[in-house]
């Protein structure tokens, strides 16, 4: 279980996140619904370590996390919107650098271990080829067979749908889905309501650098009044 | 006829002559130009760095090597260092003048490929667990050096060409041949244009390898 608890983050007196508090139980998605420049992507920055904080505590597991440890003990993975690949490597090389040099394994171990991730994200055969002559869906499932090969405990998703042909909306979250399915504590920032409709989750909407409100996705189908502001903030993005 | 045989003779021997003076040219421009990417390198690394003193310090080594001209380099290496205490013959002199006075142009060069990798590449560097140095070495730096592969290139040529200043302190090279042998025979105009010819093959040979080594690099990456 990841817990966050009264979360901020100001830059120059400007409030960047409020007050976010927030747990994701293993296996669970939460989903950071809102428009740009809510704190949405800055969520996860701070979990990742890329950014800092001002105040808070964050648990995993009911013992304090360190965020300044989480790199290098691989706690924490993240998919970039626009994925970060290593564009002068290949495929294969991508996945087998860091599991030779931040977990150090032989190269043959680690050769093996991303033949096998690469075939389990349909990447089988794209082993030798640079990463500049894969298609954006493909990029992203290197991304995430990349750091799902480090076995983070949480994986951030950071607009997951936004650099892609909205025709993959469902296969990104049927991804999604089955890593939660094995046991990832997930977090999906996106303003994608295509996205969320398809993902089994708790959603937050972000205003303002707050979470205005949340609802678990099931009761959100139930009844839609249980969360007027997410209902409001979904239906304006439909008729954008 | 006989006066084109003669001629032909001299051509034959100062050749010799001229192609080992071209091999010293080679020598200087390709220690010169390790030295310089060494030390270029560090450079670059300590002024993309986190120390801002170091960054001064180096802003100030680049703009000091870089406004001043080499030869004048070489004449400090060459007649104030032994003044100084550390002799040095004209041949290292010459080689450490033209290597400090590159790496001033190549950490610049090298900095601006290290500036031009996004900070995506960093960041997912950094997630993934790799500290600074292992994200510079494995991931930055490959890269970088890709992109500066022709400014690089451009470098190493100029250096070659700029090895000729080392004549200026006596350093036996292509340049210092030739005129030792225009000194014997005043033939001016065969010598020069042998220098000329020797100097062209060299940087052409020397553009077509870099050129052989970027399309390489391209393939690998797939560009």
């Amino acid at each position: 279980m990841l817990e966050i608890k009264n979360l901020s983050k100001i830059i120059n007196g400007r409030t960047i996140l409020h007050d976010i508090s927030l747990n994701v139980p293993q296996g669970h998605i939460a989903f950071l619904l809102g428009a740009s420049g809510v704190g949405k992507s800055t969520l996860l920055r701070i979990l990742n370590n890329l950014d800092p904080f001002n105040s808070g505590k964050i648990f995993l597991d009911g013992k304090p996390l360190d965020l300044s440890l989480v790199n290098r003990t691989h706690t924490v993975g993240m998919v970039f919107q626009h994925f970060n690949l290593f564009d002068n490597m290949t495929v294969k090389g991508n996945i087998t650098l860091p599991l030779e040099k931040i977990l150090g394994k032989s190269k043959k171990e680690a050769e093996h271990s991303a033949k096998e991730l690469l075939a389990h994200y349909g990447l089988q055969g794209l082993e030798n080829k640079p990463v500049s002559s894969l298609s954006g869906g493909q990029k992203q499932r290197l991304a995430i067979a990349r750091t799902v090969a480090l076995k983070p405990k949480i994986i951030c998703f950071d607009e997951p749908t936004s650099a892609l042909d909205p025709m993959l909306t469902g296969f990104v979250a049927s991804t999604i889905d089955h890593l939660a399915k094995e046991g990832y504590i997930i977090l999906v920032a996106s303003h994608d309501t295509m996205l969320l409709e398809q993902l089994p989750c708790t959603i937050y909407l972000m205003q303002g650098g707050t979470i205005a409100e949340s609802v678990t996705s099931q009761d959100f189908s139930a009844d839609k009044k249980q969360a007027p502001r997410i209902e409001a903030f979904i239906s304006g993005a439909e008729y954008k | 006829m006989g006066a084109e045989m003669i001629e032909w003779n001299f051509i034959e021997s100062s050749f010799f002559y001229l192609l080992r003076g071209a091999l010293v040219s080679l020598q200087i421009a390709g220690i010169a130009c390790s030295i310089g990417l060494l030390f270029g390198t560090l450079l670059a690394l300590a002024q993309t760095g986190k120390y801002k003193p170091l960054r001064i310090l180096v802003t100030l080594y680049v703009t000091i090597i870089r406004g001043t001209p080499m030869l004048v380099q070489i004449f400090i290496a060459f007649l104030v260092l032994p003044q100084l205490g550390i002799h040095l013959s004209a041949f290292w002199s010459a080689i450490l003048a033209i290597g400090i006075n590159s790496s001033a142009y190549l950490s610049q060069i090298i900095r601006s490929g290290i500036d031009s990798i996004g900070k995506g590449q960093w960041e997912a560097a950094q997630v993934l667990g790799f500290s600074r140095g292992q994200a510079l070495r494995y991931i930055i730096l490959p890269q970088a050096l890709q992109v500066v592969l022709p400014a690089l290139g451009n470098e190493f040529i100029t250096l070659l060409k700029d090895s000729s200043l080392a004549s200026t302190i006596g350093v036996v090279e292509l340049l210092k041949e030739g005129q030792i042998i225009i000194s014997r025979t005043y033939k001016v105009i065969p010598i020069y244009l042998m220098i000329t010819v020797i100097y062209l093959v060299m940087t052409t040979i020397l553009s077509l390898i870099l050129s052989r080594v970027e399309k390489r690099l391209k393939t690998h990456a797939g560009n």
